[in-house]
């Protein structure tokens, strides 16, 4: 599947966003809750040494990522999986793809996983005739109404109560309802179903462990469980930057990973999985294949922007984020929303097509704060901002503006005179203004403070 | 005690009393503040717009207006203080003899909030408000230069004005410094969110340490017609003095 | 920390997230206790792998081989954590993981000299080898995916009862 060309209309979608009222109150309170959720979770704990030690044990990883996938291939190998690398999306797409026609598979279950929406596997597999049934409530919500997630966490945030009850009755032909508990129960059962009858389970990983070979899941409704022991085939899509050393080093990032996605100390299951079935087991699937995706890694870890790889998929910078809180997730048009989806959709996708992102962030630097592990979000940001002048991708009259900026901020009699012109052009700049930027501004004194005084 | 002040563009463009309820305020307590004349811009709209030879432009000049004495440098912003104490060094990264500089001229910048209360011990003077005021905390101030506790214990010592907390004061006002104008629909949907919470709260008035934000709220405050006053805290601190 | 403490931070915790917890300290007690929790099952599964599984007194009218329709599923776990609260359950000697996970109710067994004080103390217990599949369970399965509302009993157990042998 080839990328929509042209750059992401990050200002139109967001403009529109703004207007709709049901999904700003819904964001409003989804990310609400969870802010306070988290500070709660975090607010008895030595927060900042953890931090310290998962953000230092990423970069251990990082420093030889090469080193480490290989460490964990071997080992995951040894334990009984397949090894598959994909250099990039479609790579790993038809991976996918062939493993299931190998098996004669035409229906997968799925728990959530990222890199499966990166690689946009469903609409490749759905061409291929595999039926791909995603398990998670809010990624069957977003499914059944053939959306994308607004959220890496919770795919359906945008959505209220109301709405889903609408689409459930609508598509799922069952009678309106607006409970949560009873939605719920609703796509538990249809479901069920699916799990008992799938012959193959989709899945990412949260981490996986170099030393064991072994894939570390959390989820808190059992599906991620279910798709990964129930059917006979098991296909594990994950990115290569999620390799962490060794099981010791699981502890630091269970206790950061929940509490900052969701405010809790540990989601229901967390699950590890470790090759598979082996003789006299009675739990693990029969052929378990692993899909280790590169798609840019291995040049961005090379790179000044490094650092974003150290991100473990929290969420925790975008229900930070005043901008993501305002628009939602679908105005950003990537995979990936919010400061860490600014940053991964410009180095995934390219700054030609993602460079308006760029824009979609004040620089407040909640996200920052938020962080467990510690990207220094802000300066990557600042940095894509720097590499997008460079390549001439600014506006023009921002460019001029700005070199006109440089002059004078150098020069004490240029600026003196910049700043009369502004005070004389005021009234004529303001009717046409820029956006009407400037009629949000006062008029400049009449004389600057420095002539005031001296 | 003698101290440079640098005004900042937007104050000395558009705020010129605000320079001089600073510098009121600065003698106040018998300090010596020296204007240099050919003060321009710290290069902050420059380095967060993305314009990296325009902000060095910028701050090159900085380092060599304020470099000439080694006085303590007193900046009325959070976010212009957070761009030479923060920025310049980041900024002339791969420059050892301008990195050097930035990094010595870094250790004597101050916001204000920041000098009054920790050098000048301005929070035990017993200065005066008035009114019912509230505090919004500017994101590079709070964030960048981790000011946080020295503009509330000025506010909460001022005698016959009343300080009320504002509800989620380190959320950003969608000021953004070119934000504003790239994205107006969001900034302003943030500024009025930010209005709402100042509202909440019945406060007269609401200030902070960087013009830009206060800015950008005072255009909400007019949009919706509220009665509130969006005031620097230089402004604010100096109303009470004799 | 001393194992008692550890013990009572792990009920403490395992409330927190839901879970019902007893504590008995005989075999006998199990059993009593096991046949209160039972009321209302009509179809209990239990693996019957481990000697305390084995000594279990599961009504045979109401005991069934197969899982995936069992309205209760009762096991020796192999082990648990305070801090966080949770069961592990594990791969190991033939267990199946999954039969936990699908009936409705699910009914835990733990035996307190397993009950590790910390993520830590288990991790570095476990190694590097793992068995197969090893699943830390915490509380009753749930979902927030609607509004943010807590739903209880999404894909796994709605109920989670634990008894610290
Ligand atoms: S960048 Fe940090 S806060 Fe954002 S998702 Fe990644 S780990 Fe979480």
């Amino acid at each position: 599947m080839s990328l929509p060309t042209g750059s992401i209309p990050f200002r139109e979608n967001a403009a529109q966003a703004i207007r709709n009222e049901a999904l700003r109150a819904a964001m409003r309170n989804a990310t609400g809750v969870f802010a306070v959720k988290r500070a709660d979770a975090v607010s008895a704990v030595p927060l900042e040494e953890w931090r310290d030690k998962a953000s230092e044990t990423r970069l251990q990883v990082l420093d030889h990522l090469a080193d480490y996938v290989d460490r964990f291939a071997k080992s995951a190998v040894r334990a009984g999986a397949t090894v598959h690398r994909a250099k990039d999306a479609e790579t790993a797409r038809e991976i996918v793809a062939c493993l299931l026609k190998d098996h004669g598979i035409q229906k997968a279950v799925k728990s959530k996983s990222m890199i499966s929406e990166e690689i946009h596997l469903n609409d490749y597999l759905e061409k291929q005739g595999v039926t791909v049934v995603e398990t998670d409530l809010g990624e069957y919500i977003i499914q059944i109404a053939r959306e994308h997630p607004s959220h890496i966490i919770v795919p359906a945030i945008h959505k209220d109560r109301r709405q889903v009850g609408k689409l459930f009755a609508e598509k799922l032909g069952c009678a309106y309802t607006e409970d949560p508990a009873a939605l719920t129960k609703i796509a538990r059962a249809k479901l069920r179903q699916e799990f008992l009858s799938a012959e193959a389970g989709i899945s990412g990983a949260n981490f996986a462990v170099a030393d064991s070979g072994s894939l570390v899941i959390f989820t808190n409704e059992g599906n991620g469980r279910m798709c990964t022991t129930l059917p006979r085939l098991h296909i594990a899509v994950t990115s290569i930057e999620k390799i962490i050393p060794s099981v010791a080093d699981l502890p630091k990032f269970i206790r950061l990973l929940p509490r900052s996605a969701t405010g809790q100390v540990v989601t229901t299951y967390l699950s590890m999985i470790t090759g598979t079935r082996k003789a006299g087991e009675a739990t693990g699937a029969k052929d378990l294949h692993i899909v280790l995706l590169d798609n840019g890694r291995s040049s961005i870890v090379a790179g000044e922007y490094r650092e974003m790889l150290k991100c473990i998929r929290c969420g925790a910078c975008l229900n930070a984020c005043p901008v993501y809180q305002t628009v939602g997730g679908h105005a950003y048009g990537s995979t990936y929303p919010g400061p860490m989806g600014i940053i991964l959709t410009v180095l995934l996708e390219g700054m030609e097509r993602a460079h308006t992102l760029l824009d979609a962030t004040t620089l407040c630097g909640a996200c920052a704060d938020v962080c467990p592990v510690k990207v220094p979000l802000p300066r990557l940001l600042r940095r894509l901002r720097e590499q997008r002048t460079e390549m001439g991708l600014t506006p023009t009259m921002e460019r001029q503006g700005m070199a006109g900026f440089g002059m004078a901020a150098k020069s004490p009699t240029l600026f003196g005179a910049g700043q009369q012109a502004a005070r004389l052009l005021w009234p004529l700049a303001r009717k046409i203004g820029v956006k009407g930027t400037l009629a949000r501004m006062p008029i400049p004194a009449e004389q600057p403070f420095r002539r005031r005084i001296s | 005690m003698r101290v440079q002040l640098f005004v900042t563009c937007l104050i000395d463009t558009f705020f010129p009393e605000t320079g001089e309820a600073t510098l009121r305020l600065l003698r106040y307590f018998g300090v010596d503040a020296v204007l240099p004349t050919e003060q321009t811009c710290c290069g902050k709209p420059a380095d967060s717009g993305g314009y990296r030879y325009e902000s060095r432009k910028a701050a090159e000049h900085f380092l060599s207006v304020f470099g000439r004495s080694t006085d303590p440098i007193v900046v009325p912003s959070g976010s212009c203080a957070s761009m030479v104490k923060n920025h310049y060094p980041e900024l002339f990264r791969d420059d050892a003899r301008l990195h050097a500089q930035a990094t010595a001229v870094a250790g004597r910048v101050y916001e204000l909030s920041q000098f009054l209360v920790n050098v000048l011990k301005a929070d035990r003077a017993g200065l005066k408000g008035r009114g019912k005021i509230t505090y919004h905390a500017s994101c590079q101030l709070t964030r960048e230069l981790g000011v946080k506790e020295e503009p509330l214990a000025l506010l909460r010592s001022l005698d016959a004005a009343e300080f009320v907390p504002l509800p989620s004061a380190d959320r950003c006002c969608g000021f953004g410094g070119t934000f504003m104008a790239k994205m107006p629909e969001i900034s302003m949907a943030l500024a009025d969110e930010k209005l709402d919470t100042i509202l909440s709260t019945g406060a007269d008035t609401v200030t902070g340490c960087d013009h830009g934000c206060l800015m950008n709220i005072s255009d909400a405050i007019r949009r919706r017609g509220a009665a509130v006053q969006a005031k620097h805290i230089a402004v604010v601190l100096a109303e009470g003095l004799a | 920390m001393t194992q008692d403490a550890a013990i009572d931070l792990f009920v403490e915790n395992a409330e927190k997230a839901g879970a019902r917890v007893v504590r008995v300290s005989s075999a006998h007690e199990l059993n009593e206790v096991l046949s209160g929790m039972l009321e209302g099952a009509t179809a209990v599964y239990s693996p019957g792998v481990t000697p305390t599984e084995k000594g279990l007194a599961i009504p045979p009218d109401r005991s069934t081989e197969d899982y995936v329709n069992a309205s209760a599923c009762v096991e020796e776990v192999s082990a648990a954590v305070a801090e966080t609260g949770s069961l592990v359950c594990s791969s190991q000697g033939g267990k199946p993981v999954q039969a936990g996970l699908l009936p409705g109710h699910h009914i835990a067994i733990v035996a307190a000299e397993h009950v590790y004080e910390d993520l830590d103390r288990f991790f570095a217990a476990l190694g590097d080898a793992p068995p197969t599949n090893i699943t830390l369970e915490t509380g009753p399965s749930r979902t927030a995916d609607i509004e943010l509302t807590l739903t209880i009993g999404v894909h796994g157990p709605d109920r989670l009862s634990i008894i610290v042998v």
